[in-house]
């Protein structure tokens, strides 16, 4: 947190590098340091004021950043895109292999916090042009609209600030767009104006198993809808997109092009459009004026700092980042909910083992869905959630059996031998928020001196019962398609909430079209305003809103 | 004890032909063709502690010489690098490596009363399972959570097992091999270029 007098002068100081490691401390206690010359410190450089200033700078370039900014650049705005990450070329840089592809991931350490701290990393964050688009399963199910109103329907919870209505335009622009996979008409839902414009995936093996299983039962299933193409498709901005090969990598960044990331969707688009995208750009500062308006930022390239103003900014950095540059500039704290409303998808994990190879590396991981479990009759909690086949890596599988099932020595190997014939189902539901589910800075520091973020999470009793309610269904659905040796890895996903969007700036951060209650020039865009979890994968709505806050921005601007 | 899913040679034939791209067989034949290795981060003697646990938490007897596991630790702590996340009851990585494997050397000592090295495999694996299941005494484990370090330990080490080709061939993968793509897909298919499995 940057004390009083930082403030004042509206910069951070540039903080050294604390040394966190207390082997590292005492080892240099130990070890007597020669005898320097104290050098006095050159007086630090002074940060070159930029002779323009933009229109709009967007931080992050990921599900909630890459629309809006293409968006922008196509009304005709100066548009400045600040990347965090490099720029790939998937072609070229994107090995199948998941070691190899760890860059992908926000590696910079958060710590996990509560009676169930959540993985971050290569579980659901990202860094590079394009962000956690890179590595995401391209899993693109819409939201039900009775989504945005859990606390209508149950009482508990927040509803959205509007209605289905207000995203399903973006969603079906989305969908023709982005070329996204999947059956027509979708067994689930409102029905729609418009088809998916591309036939569903091939089914893999685990999708195949997960059918037999749920026919048993009486479940309903269909193909997912992915946001990876089943054919070659041509794009406004892009060109010609070849199709998907069934690599099964999409974790782990897709080479060919068939999946819709951001790098290869609305950042070409926007970049044919004037945007300026700028990888290897870490924010740090947000400046502003003596009437609280943004004025611009600081950002480190390359190790040099640099300065850009603005006349908007857009904050797109994801729910953990986004907050945290909230917290560290004291910006748009006034409603006392940044940080608050920490919430990640319960996916408990099913995995069964078969008599058939399924060879489960094939193929889009997210394969087959039912949303029969959307509002289950017998639930004894609130919400609900979907269900998915999930393909398999080696390496993650084998890290999950290390961890859930706490296999090693001989009894590991003999597991893994048989990683040709597991298949897994899991499911995606939503999250209550919870007081005690929060992010603060913690007192220890990163490598750039900046406090690393302290997520706290616990499952409470809504998310402990439709985790417990899964279970038990998916295990009966694999008992059902045959399996033996069924086991569950309890995990959470996607990372939501920390400066949620509402009607008031007593208990919201942004207002319904994403603007700040109390910062004029502020707005949000990514998952971090959603007001509850959704119990869906949350990459297309939060394409959605992105589309929409730029709308609403531009409207406004007239 | 396990024997490989796929004939010997099978990765390394596949690496050699271009059904593999070449930023995969960077990835994976610079696995293959690690030199040996001298321990940057830790002294000697700990590293040699590491190499041990990990050879139980992964024994090999079935091949000639084992997949080095404690290698891309050590580098990984010299440098500096994250995973993206740790357990906040944790201390920052290199505390957390240096106490626990202290731990693992003192509860050594408290329950067979030798230093961990000298324990027969079986006494040996029954100190990493005290650990694991935080019954493991000795005052460092007081101030480390033991059963998460010993999750990190096995975690970590698994990751590193399994990313080495000779270990996916022995499960029976061959993702890397995917530059036509992959259309035989469902239950009970294989292309041609995937090898019969060893029944």
């Amino acid at each position: 947190m940057p004390d009083e007098e930082t403030l004042e002068e509206g910069i951070l100081n540039p903080v050294k590098p604390e040394i966190q490691d207390p082997l590292l401390q005492s080892l240099l206690a130990d070890a007597p340091m020669v005898e320097r010359p104290i050098v006095p410190e050159p007086a630090p450089l002074e940060i070159p004021l930029p002779a323009e200033t933009v229109d709009c700078i967007v931080i992050g370039t990921g599900a909630g950043g890459a629309p809006l900014l293409a968006r922008l650049a196509m009304a005709g705005l100066k548009v400045v895109a600040l990347e965090a990450g490099p720029w790939h070329d998937p072609k070229k840089d994107f090995a199948t292999d998941e070691k190899a592809q760890e860059f992908l991931f926000w590696n910079d350490e958060r710590l996990s916090a509560g009676h169930d701290p959540v993985a971050f990393g290569k579980n659901n964050s990202g860094t590079g042009v394009g962000g956690s688009t890179l590595h995401y399963t391209a899993y693109t199910p819409r939201p039900q609209p009775e989504d945005l109103h859990l606390h209508r329907d149950f009482g508990v919870g927040q509803d959205w600030p509007f209605g289905y209505e207000e995203l399903e335009p973006y969603f079906e622009e989305l969908e023709q767009f982005l070329g996204i996979s999947g059956p027509t008409p979708y067994p689930w839902g409102p029905a729609r104006r418009k088809g998916y414009p591309l036939a569903p995936l091939p089914l893999n093996g685990a999708a195949q198993l997960m059918q037999r299983g749920c026919e048993a039962l009486g479940i309903r299933t269909s193909p997912a809808a992915n946001a990876a193409l089943s054919a070659r498709y041509y794009q406004e901005g892009v060109g010609w997109r070849e199709a998907c090969t069934n690599r099964g990598f999409c974790q782990a960044g897709c080479s060919t092009g068939a999946k819709a990331s951001m790098d290869v969707t609305f950042l070409p688009l926007a970049a044919a459009y004037g945007a300026d995208i700028r990888p290897g750009c870490y924010v740090t500062e947000i400046e502003r004026d003596d009437t609280g308006k943004i004025t611009g930022v600081i950002y480190q390239q390359n190790g040099v700092e640099q300065r850009l103003r603005c006349r908007h900014l857009f904050l797109c950095a994801g729910a953990v980042e986004t907050p945290r540059l909230l917290l560290l500039n004291e910006l748009a704290l006034s409603s006392g909910h940044v940080g608050r409303n920490f919430m990640a998808h319960p996916g408990v994990q099913v995995f069964g083992t078969f008599a058939e190879e399924v060879r489960p590396f094939k193929g889009i991981p997210g394969s087959l869905i039912s949303q029969d479990t959307f509002r289950p009759k017998d639930a004894d909690f609130a919400g609900g959630y979907l269900l998915q086949s999930i393909g398999i890596m080696p390496v993650t599988f084998a890290g999950q059996v290390a961890r859930g099932r706490k296999l090693w020595g001989e009894p590991l190997r003999q597991y893994m031998q048989q990683y040709n014939h597991i298949a897994g189902i899991n499911i995606l539901g939503d999250c209550l928020p919870h007081a005690d589910n929060f992010l603060e800075l913690a007192e220890e520091k990163d490598a750039r001196g900046l406090p690393k973020p302290r997520l706290h999470f616990t499952n409470h009793e809504n998310e402990i019962r439709m985790n417990a309610h899964a279970e038990k269904l998916m295990r009966q659905i694999w008992e059902a398609a045959g399996a033996t040796d069924i086991w569950a890895f309890p995990r959470s996903a996607h990372v939501i909430g920390t400066a949620r969007m509402g009607l008031s700036g007593d208990d919201a951060v942004v207002d319904a079209n994403g603007k700040a209650f109390d910062v004029p020039n502020l707005y949000i865009c990514d998952n971090s305003v959603f007001p509850s979890a959704l119990s869906v994968n949350p990459a297309l709505t939060i394409m959605a809103l992105a589309l929409r806050t730029a709308d609403k921005f531009l409207e406004n601007q007239k | 004890m396990a024997s490989s899913a796929y004939p010997a040679g099978t990765v390394r034939a596949l690496l050699a032909t271009d059904l593999v791209t070449e930023a995969t067989r960077t990835a994976l034949q610079a696995r293959l063709d690690a030199p040996d290795y001298e321990p940057q981060f830790f002294d000697a003697a700990t590293y040699e502690l590491l190499r041990m646990v990990a050879a139980r938490l992964f024994p090999q007897p079935d091949r000639d010489s084992p997949i080095e596991l404690a290698p891309a630790i050590d580098q990984r702590l010299l440098t500096g690098g994250s995973d993206g996340w740790r357990y906040d009851v944790l201390p920052p990585d290199r505390e957390a490596y240096r106490l626990g494997l202290g731990g693992i050397r003192e509860s050594a000592r408290v329950i067979f009363g030798a230093p961990f090295e000298e324990l027969t495999g079986l006494q040996q694996d029954a100190v990493l399972q005290a650990v694991q299941n935080e019954t493991a005494p000795g005052p460092l484990w007081d101030t480390l959570s033991a059963n998460r370090f010993f999750e990190e330990l096995l975690a970590e080490l698994t990751e590193n097992y399994y990313a080495h080709p000779l270990a996916q061939e022995e499960i029976g993968y061959v993702g890397m091999a995917d530059v036509p793509g992959w259309s035989k897909i469902t239950l009970n298919q294989k292309e041609d270029r995937e090898p019969a499995v060893n029944e």
